[in-house]
């Protein structure tokens, strides 16, 4: 019998079979649910308390409990020091912009594997076609499932724990000079770039890869000069946010910096 | 035999229901979606999708009176967010609700998710629902970040420009993209009105809708008994082969007969 007959046949017979030795959704498996619904709103009203009582008026870490602070500080499109974090709920998606680099694979992570997760998700009932229910005699569907649901909780724990930038120490500045070989009136720069820009970039091993931002030890040498980097710190390419409100003497002394910085032996 | 009339209470129950009734068809609508029978195994994990409903429910109360005191200016947005935390009576226990109840609502989500693919639920015929089920996930998951930059705090601001600054690095889609969200060529004072807009009007009015057909879907087709029930409901599978003593027991079923083998 075709395939299409078949499965018609099984859900008349669902249909029956449930007529006939089902239970009314009222109220056996409503009770359930009412139970399981009380729970929900106790939980949601429970974490909102925990939150409330154990925050202060304060914004960020000063007066944050153990569920975080109510706020951060006031919105500052000025601020060039903060590290984006989305809530938890991304950060798998946050943690593959670790794995991606800027610039060759970083679409994957971006666009590239999300896109790939939501047609799969979106078409796996025209993937898996067969009638089989049970689990153990889905291998290859449970097998896939389980390790999305590992992939994703890893990520999701990487991304929760992962090492913050705390900008570079004045001892790591040196060391760049050293290493680098930089000329001295790339100094003003360089101690901009070790507060700010290191919260995602990483600098010969000072830093924080933070949302598939590149390593700019070497990036003197790709033969742009001072008024490319500034253009580019000012449209933010990619994930990068645009810097354009900052002063331009800052800018520019980042450039300098960067524009010297041709990775250790080069120069 | 002559039946007893119905007594006055009854009569006085039974007029509005059924004036409403001969009107509308709902008090019927109603009667089925109560009295309609599901499978006698369903269990607790079953109710996960009542549960992120119910999830859902508590955002859009909450959300509404948010609504009524939150200013999405960006001059006065975090401020508004600080006087309702800090200020207004109980204001925190709504937003407080609202902020945690987002995180429940995704993570419920999942879970329902979840139980939909091991029981292998998605199958013949419930594949559109599955779908419409992925559509409120991302749906639900939008909501989440429309949501993240209201109070207009740093971290807010700030895992927003680079999450518009990632959509806008997709191939072609792009720019119109980060054009879209923003309201302009860049992150302005139109972003915050534009996410507003999404996050309390479109978006949890698609959300809605498709809340609407994924439950009717759900009645309509009934829900499936968890696969390893000593007796699903129905023949969602074949029959093991016979054995030389017989079929297994707690696996023969009476009606088997009207099965199909294969």
């Amino acid at each position: 019998m075709a395939r299409v007959d078949e499965r018609r046949q099984a859900y008349a017979s669902y249909k029956e079979d449930v007529q006939r030795r089902g239970k009314p959704f009222y109220p056996y498996a409503m009770f359930h649910d009412t139970v399981m619904s009380v729970v929900v709103v106790a939980v949601i009203v429970a974490l909102a308390c925990i939150w409330y009582f154990d925050s202060n008026e304060e914004p960020g870490e000063e007066g944050a409990g153990i569920l975080g602070p109510r706020y951060t500080e006031k919105a500052d499109p000025g601020t060039i020091s903060f590290i984006p974090r989305p809530d938890w709920y991304f950060f798998f998606l946050f943690y593959l912009l670790r794995i991606f680099k800027w610039p060759e694979s970083v679409i994957l992570a971006t666009i590239g594997v999300p896109t790939i997760l939501l047609i799969l998700l979106i078409s796996l009932p025209f993937l898996d076609r067969r009638r089989e229910r049970r689990p153990l005699r889905r291998p290859v569907a449970v097998v896939a499932g389980v390790l999305v649901m590992i992939s994703m909780g890893v990520l999701t724990y990487k991304g929760g724990t992962v090492r913050e930038a705390l900008g570079a120490t004045a001892a790591e500045i040196d060391t760049w000079f050293q290493r680098n070989n930089l000329p001295e009136e790339a100094r003003p720069g360089a101690e901009f770039f070790a507060e700010t820009c290191t919260q995602c970039h990483t600098y010969l091993g000072s830093g924080s890869a933070n949302l598939g931002a590149p390593d700019l030890s070497a990036v003197g040498a790709t033969g742009r000069n001072v008024e490319a980097f500034i253009q580019i710190m000012r449209e933010g390419p990619g994930a990068m946010p645009s810097f354009a409100t900052q002063p331009e003497e800052n800018l520019r002394a980042i450039a300098v910096f960067l524009e010297a910085s041709k990775g250790p032996g080069g120069g | 035999m002559a039946r007893r009339p119905p007594s006055l209470l009854r009569r006085i129950v039974n007029y509005p229901l059924d004036w409403i009734e001969e009107r509308s068809g709902l008090i019927g609508g109603v009667r089925y979606f109560l009295f309609r029978k599901v499978p006698h195994d369903t269990n607790w994990a079953h109710t996960l999708g009542s549960a992120t409903l119910t999830a859902f429910i508590v955002q859009a109360l909450t959300g509404a009176i948010l609504a009524m005191y939150y200013r999405p200016d960006p001059g006065t947005a975090y401020e508004s967010i600080q006087k309702i935390t800090n200020e207004l009576t109980l204001g925190w226990l709504v937003r407080g609700m609202h902020r945690w109840g987002a995180s429940v609502f995704i993570i419920l989500m999942f879970l329902h998710m979840g139980r939909v693919f091991l029981y292998g639920a998605y199958k013949y015929p419930r594949e559109l629902n599955w779908v419409i089920g992925v559509l409120l996930l991302v749906l639900g998951l939008f909501e989440g970040l429309t949501g993240y930059l209201l109070p207009y705090d740093q971290t807010g601001y700030w895992a927003t420009v680079v999450a518009i600054n990632i959509n806008g690095t997709a191939p072609i889609l792009g720019p119109f993209l980060v054009n879209l969200l923003n309201g302009g060529a860049d992150f302005g004072p139109e972003t915050l009105s534009r996410f507003y807009a999404l996050h309390m009007l479109l978006v949890p009015g698609a959300i809605f809708a498709l809340i609407g057909l994924h439950l009717y879907l759900v009645i309509r087709l009934g829900v499936s008994s968890p696969p390893w029930s000593d007796r699903p409901a129905g023949d969602a599978m074949p029959l093991p082969p016979p054995s030389r003593d017989g079929a297994r027991a707690g696996l023969v079923r009476p009606g088997a007969r009207r099965r199909v083998r294969s």
